[in-house]
């Protein structure tokens, strides 16, 4: 893995996406740096979850570059699965293993991808279930947790693996609106400690006050990209503009 | 018309001689249907169409025929051929118990495979992509996330199919083997008491049932525990 | 192959004989289904027992010994009857086609009641509500709200106890119905190729279960139509 910290952690060079004949993602460029935490935001359809399930391989770009910490995401699965390794991923839906409780979700691919023995990966687990701040629901069932605190294991279930990257794909959408704090709190903390992030949200009030970079998608193209203050105060583009009215009026 | 309650109970010790038999016959054709259905399956998904192909037309022929007709092809049928009744596997064919499992064995495999089927296609999707995300290989995604969660969702419709098999060891009666319905045909040519000794046969076959329903209901509770129960 | 040819007539009446049972048996199934399952859902304490009993005892009896119940059975009960009248009478019997359908009937009609049950219970409640709210009686909402609903929900599982009814059909060779198996063992005797015989039977029954499958099939499209436009 290239160790190079100046150099861009992540980069897409003209990346487009075909479902069939319909074009997802349209030459997308983009380039994040270490300990760089980006927000994606955009009106449905606009190819956000998209982009971000090419970076680990969840779905495959049809041309263009990807390159993930020096390595080139192509067919070949050993490539793949050093991704995996280094990229985390919390998805809209949660995605818990209902028949394992909640340690031993955590403790899955540890043991599995990572061959760790059993005292270190209990201890990891427990490490990562106080960062998110449930260690009492340890052997419980995912069924019988909230829906934040379910989001918040899968968060610690993907810190688990150490890895150098998170993303978030729309992470508190499904969740009734009193438990989206708990979760952009625990998000607010890990960028706090200098993790790479890319996060797909409509959560604007995060957007500001954690982002380095707020990169703005419509119909598959990155339409604009920039800081928080300018990116809100001085949108240049008119469809941007349009989106900040629709989703800021509430 | 008499109606004879002691013949009943008279005749249920000897129908129990069948029920080794009957007993064999369901275990055996179980375990090897298990097997083969796992196998077909695995060809079935494997998105490859040199294996899912055969598959499926094994599953075709084996759901759209009756057992009965199964069951006389192999064991009438099978030494119509000269390299059946030479080769290794004679024995087999020559004997109707062999004939049984196998027919009983190959129509498991295939209902079986089915309803397993449904189960895989019953995981969420999501789960897997987590599974990916984590950086699970294809091997450790089917061994740790599907398999659990299909043998969950396949366990009502696999007891219903399991309670038919035992069902079908009954026609094995039909090719001179002693099972239980064997058993009670032959007394009941010789007593000419149809009613008592088919109820009576039909009586054991419902304790056997009643068994394995609590059985499976027990193990389905147990696959469920982790299940959020609708209030 | 040629060996059929002179076979094929035989065939034939044979194969009218399967779907003459066939039309017959999934007839009173679906009657003793109808009736059973809404004796299940219904507040009369008795009504809901009795049913319980009828699926407990037609799903846990193996289909063939059913079959030789009602045939041999019912024999010796009239031809007991028959010989009070004339001593001469050796042996009076209800037609195996008769006695073999009836006896199908009722173990499929045993599973047809728990579909239409689960099926019933899957209809909108508001349905029904909204029904009863416009004036029109119970007897008339059963019919003309709740059974066009159900049947929707059913069909799959319809379709699959179809297929069982047709592949039953074979068992009633036993009790020597002149159907295709039983055709297929006399032919046998004459041509000495079992293999070949009953490879027809096999492939008269793909044949017909091929044609159920699709029926039903586009049938789920029909009753299914008015949900492709919702989306």
């Amino acid at each position: 893995m290239n160790d190079d910290a100046k150099k861009p952690i992540i980069v897409l060079e003209k990346v487009s996406k075909f479902f069939g004949s319909f074009r997802a993602l349209k030459d997308i460029d983009l380039a994040v740096n270490r300990r760089e935490r980006i927000v994606v935001c955009g009106p449905s359809g606009s190819g956000k979850s998209t982009m971000i399930r090419c970076i680990n391989r969840l779905e495959e770009h049809d041309s263009g570059r990807i390159m993930v910490d020096g390595v080139e995401l192509t067919g070949d699965t050993k490539d793949i699965d050093a991704v995996r390794r280094e990229v985390g991923m919390v998805f809209q839906s949660f995605n818990l293993f209902p028949h394992l409780s909640v340690i031993d979700n955590l403790m899955l691919a540890p043991r599995l991808v990572r061959n760790l023995p059993k005292p270190e990966r209990r201890e990891r687990a427990m490490h990562f279930l106080e960062r998110v701040r449930i260690p009492e629901q340890a052997d419980k069932w995912p069924s019988q947790l909230s829906g934040g605190q379910q989001q918040r294991v899968a968060i610690a279930r993907a810190l688990c693996m150490n890895p150098e990257i998170m993303l978030f794909d729309e992470p508190t959408s499904a969740l009734d609106p009193e438990m989206i704090s708990e979760v952009l709190d625990v998000m607010v903390d890990l960028a706090g400690e200098g993790m790479t992030m890319i996060v797909v949200t409509h959560e604007m009030g995060f957007a500001r006050s954690v982002a380095d970079k707020i990169v703005f998608m419509d119909a598959g193209e990155i339409v604009e990209s920039a800081a928080p203050g300018p990116f809100f105060e001085n949108p240049t583009n008119e469809r941007t503009k349009l989106f900040l009215s629709q989703i800021l009026s509430h | 018309m008499s109606f004879d309650v002691h013949l009943i109970i008279d005749s249920i010790p000897r129908m129990l001689e069948g029920l080794g038999l009957t007993l064999a016959l369901l275990i055996l054709s179980t375990i090897i249907g298990l097997v083969l259905a796992v196998g077909v399956l695995l060809m079935r998904i494997s998105g490859r169409w040199f294996l899912a192909w055969p598959a499926m037309v094994y599953i075709y022929i084996f759901r759209g025929t009756p057992i009965l007709v199964q069951i006389f092809i192999i064991y009438h049928g099978m030494p119509q051929f000269e390299f059946v009744r030479e080769s290794i596997l004679w024995p087999i064919f020559r004997d109707a118990f062999g004939c049984c499992v196998l027919a009983l064995s190959l129509n498991a495999g295939a209902y079986v495979s089915e309803i397993l089927r449904g189960g895989v296609l019953g995981v969420d999707q999501g789960l897997l992509e987590a599974g990916k995300a984590l950086g699970l290989s294809t091997r450790q995604r089917f061994v740790y996330i599907t398999t659990p969660i299909v043998i969950r969702l396949a366990l009502p419709a696999y007891s219903n199919d399991f309670i038919s098999m035992l069902k079908a060891t009954a026609l094995a009666s039909t090719v001179t083997l002693m099972d239980m319905t064997g058993v009670a045909r032959t007394i009941v040519a010789k007593t000419f008491a149809p009613y008592e000794i088919f109820i009576g046969a039909a009586i054991i076959y419902l304790v056997m049932t009643w068994f394995i329903q609590k059985a499976f209901g027990l193990f389905e509770r147990h696959m469920s525990r982790y299940v959020k129960k609708e209030t | 192959m040629s060996v059929v040819v002179g076979w094929l007539d035989e065939y034939f009446w044979g194969t009218v004989v399967v779907l003459k049972v066939f039309g017959l048996a999934l007839i009173m199934a679906v009657i003793f289904g109808l009736i059973g399952s809404a004796a299940k859902l219904s507040k009369i304490r008795i009504a809901r027992a009795l049913a319980n009993a009828y699926t407990i005892v037609f799903r846990g009896t193996p289909e063939l010994l059913v079959i030789l119940i009602i045939y041999f059975g019912s024999a010796v009960t009239i031809t007991g009857i028959a010989q009070s009248f004339d001593p001469d009478i050796q042996f009076v019997d209800i037609p195996p086609l008769w006695a073999g359908a009836l006896a199908i009937a009722l173990v499929v009609g045993a599973y047809m009641t728990e579909t239409f049950r689960g099926a019933f219970l899957g209809v909108d409640h508001g349905q029904i509500e909204a029904a009863r709210a416009l004036g029109i009686s119970n007897f008339k909402t059963f019919f003309y709200v709740r059974v066009p609903q159900m049947w929707r929900l059913a069909l799959p599982n319809f379709g699959n106890h179809m297929l069982s009814v047709m592949k039953d059909t074979a068992l009633i060779s036993v009790i020597g119905l002149e159907e295709i198996l039983f055709v297929a063992e006399m032919a046998t005797t004459v041509t000495l190729k079992p293999f070949t015989m009953y490879l027809v039977v096999a492939l008269i029954y793909l044949a017909i279960t091929t044609v159920i499958t699709l029926a039903v099939a586009g049938l789920e499209k029909y009753a299914n139509r008015h949900l492709e436009s919702a989306r």
